[in-house]
């Protein structure tokens, strides 16, 4: 009897070391559940998630993998979603939530009836659910760590955040901002809010820039990089050194920049694939590995050097992006 | 002089250049008068995107109550998206960029009122569910690439002349076209008419159908002209380009002294409403104001003028 159940722990364990994802989950199905699509950060990332699940899928890993996105933005749409997955029976269930606890009652419920519940990007609180956070405080920190060491002798600085009232925009900000206070050098003359939106970045820096002294360096969150420039183009202003968000245009005007007068800076984000990491996730979970309830993903930083190799991979109009393989999700949980 | 004081006073429209010139001034002074003539450029760049939405907006309002078109974001990026795929950075399918967005968005008009008349779905409805589609239609169409419009159309988008930014002399023009319009001509009349009383319109012999038809196509095609420049001046079109013009139209067209009743309707006060809407962003990101604080005393401000404009006309 005891040798039995050794050798079935052996045979068990040897398969789990092997990372086998076939073994229970070929009829286990998985839904992501995505609140806003309207940006192209949102469709890359939908993109990578088909680009990575649908070869899944035909594998026979998974029996289905099937994004659903909401119209609105809302968090009682979402909910609702939700609520059907579960009906629907699916068993794990991934999500970039609207809100980090307005949906924490149905992530609840979800959990409830067994299911599995991945949140990334946008996470949720409910300690039931796993996270997939990214430190965006160390973003914003990156940002000023690096000017520091660009520039010692220190200059103006302007902010451009994100969307205002958003988690994300208070987390990158403050990551800033205490790092700015660190290096008295630095100051930031002028705070204005570009929503990751170009046009509304060129809107906001254009209108605060003519009351503005000197500006050397523009900090941002991503998706702003390239309204800033024209603005301070169109203002004939001198360009100063502004941080990108790995958006291709951004990436494109940087390499223009780059090739005309040295043009040097850095360029950091989220990589959208970040989607494909969750599904591996709910996926390992779902084979019955231990997988910490908090997980980290690191942010996907541009430099001088390896800018055109970044350039080349990105889609015209896209975001640089990495997709994750099931390895790769073993290492991030591994903690490597 | 007094009888010009008071016969300015009456109109509508000169609140809100009162107030877009009062913030303008307070800017200046807390700048000390640095960046006085940059500002004024940016904010006739700017604004002129807002104007000629408002236009739109504000002849879909005249019309009558309930009628307001909220498809025009949707239509903007539509337009946008559009006009990019088709120049593909190509400056010889401008002209066809510009006539395919522009016929997208004519069509958006068509569809919206074909909601309207045929199902008889209220303007309300009929505009934010089209949206959805639209807005869908240009996901699917666009992928969410951002694809950089040709140099020429980009240059024109932000040329100048003497300071003056040549999109802003674009829609001036335009703007004096739709005073007249409403003034002289038998449209422009009878949108006035069917906005005070559609039904007098209509016993008065008016074609009450065709006039509203006309104005939700008119709207729908100023948003297809702003989703053209809007890609032209930001590099490209962005899925979330017309985001912010929805709650813009809207308001210029009651600052402006629009009657929101319908029946009357008033082009200056657009230009007005979208210069002092611009400027007053800029005057509290000079003061250095928190997103909080700006919402409150945008939205503040925006009451005290329509008050202001509107104290009179309360019968």
């Amino acid at each position: 009897m005891f040798k039995k159940t050794l050798a079935c722990t052996i045979a068990l364990a040897a398969m789990l070391a092997a990372g086998s994802a076939m073994a229970d989950t070929k009829d286990k199905k998985i839904a992501l559940s995505n609140n806003y699509a309207g940006n192209s950060w949102r469709q890359a990332m939908l993109k990578s998630w088909d680009k990575v699940t649908k070869p899944a899928v035909e594998a026979g890993i998974v029996a289905a993998a099937d994004p659903f996105t909401t119209s609105e933005n809302q968090v009682t749409e979402q909910a609702a979603q939700i609520q059907n997955l579960i009906l629907q029976g699916y068993n794990a269930i991934v999500i970039n939530a609207a809100s980090p606890d307005a949906l924490n009652g149905v992530v609840k419920q979800a959990c409830d009836a067994g299911i599995v519940v991945v949140s990334f990007d946008g996470i949720v609180t409910e300690p039931c659910a796993w996270r997939i956070a990214v430190d965006f405080k160390a973003m914003g920190a990156s940002e000023v760590e690096y000017l520091a060491k660009k520039m010692p002798e220190g200059g103006n600085l302007l902010e451009i955040r994100g969307l205002a009232g958003v988690f994300v925009d208070d987390e990158i900000s403050k990551g800033i901002n205490e790092t700015v206070a660190k290096y008295p050098q630095f100051k930031i003359v002028g705070s204005v809010h570009g929503d990751w939106a170009q046009e509304v970045a060129q809107k906001a820096v254009a209108g605060i820039l003519p009351s503005l002294p000197e500006v050397k360096a523009v900090v941002t969150q991503g998706g702003d990089g390239y309204g800033a420039a024209q603005a301070f183009a169109a203002a004939g202003r001198p360009t100063p050194l502004i941080i990108m968000g790995n958006r291709q245009d951004e990436l494109q005007w940087w390499k223009e920049q780059k090739d005309a007068n040295k043009y040097e800076t850095m360029s950091v984000s989220i990589a959208p694939g970040v989607s494909t990491l969750a599904f591996w996730v709910a996926q390992m979970i779902l084979d019955g590995k231990e997988v910490p309830k908090d997980l980290t993903v690191p942010f996907l930083r541009i430099d001088q050097d390896n800018l055109e190799a970044s350039l080349a991979t990105t889609e015209k109009g896209g975001v640089a992006n990495v997709e994750y393989t099931a390895e790769d999700a073993a290492k991030v949980v591994a903690g490597k | 002089m007094n009888q010009s004081f008071a016969y300015l006073k009456k109109q509508p429209w000169v609140w809100s250049f009162a107030a877009a010139l009062a913030v303008w001034l307070i800017t200046i002074a807390y700048t000390e008068g640095q960046g006085a003539t940059a500002i004024l450029t940016a904010a006739l760049s700017f604004a002129t995107f807002t104007i000629i939405v408002g236009l739109g907006q504000m002849m879909v309002i005249t019309t009558g109550p309930g009628n307001v078109d909220l498809s025009i974001p949707a239509t903007i990026t539509l337009s946008g998206v559009v006009a990019m795929k088709v120049m593909d950075e190509q400056t010889a399918m401008i002209i066809p960029g510009i006539v395919a967005a522009l016929g997208a968005a004519t069509l958006v008009g068509i569809f919206n009122y074909g909601l309207i008349r045929l199902l008889r779905i209220p303007p309300i409805i009929a505009t934010l569910s089209s949206s959805f589609l639209i807005l869908s239609t240009a996901i699917s169409y666009g992928r969410g690439i951002r694809i950089k419009p040709p140099l020429p159309l980009s240059d024109f988008a932000t040329a100048r002349i003497f300071g003056v930014p040549l999109s802003a002399i674009l829609v001036l023009v335009i703007s004096i076209g739709l005073a007249v319009v409403l003034k002289r001509t038998v449209y422009g009349r009878s949108v006035l008419a069917v906005g005070q009383n559609m039904r007098a319109a209509w016993l008065a012999g008016m074609n009450v159908d065709r006039t509203r038809f006309a104005t939700y196509v008119l709207s729908a095609f100023f948003s297809g002209i702003c989703g053209i420049v809007l890609s032209g001046f930001s590099g490209g079109a962005a899925l979330n380009m017309g985001e912010e013009f929805l709650l813009a139209s809207i308001a210029t067209v009651v600052i402006g002294g629009t009657s929101v009743a319908g029946g009357r309707a008033n082009v200056p006060g657009i230009w007005g409403a979208a210069l002092f809407m611009y400027l007053l962003v800029t005057m509290l990101n000079t003061f250095g104001a928190s997103a909080g604080v700006r919402l409150i005393l945008t939205g503040l401000m925006i009451i005290g003028v329509i008050v202001a404009a509107g104290g009179e006309e309360q019968r």
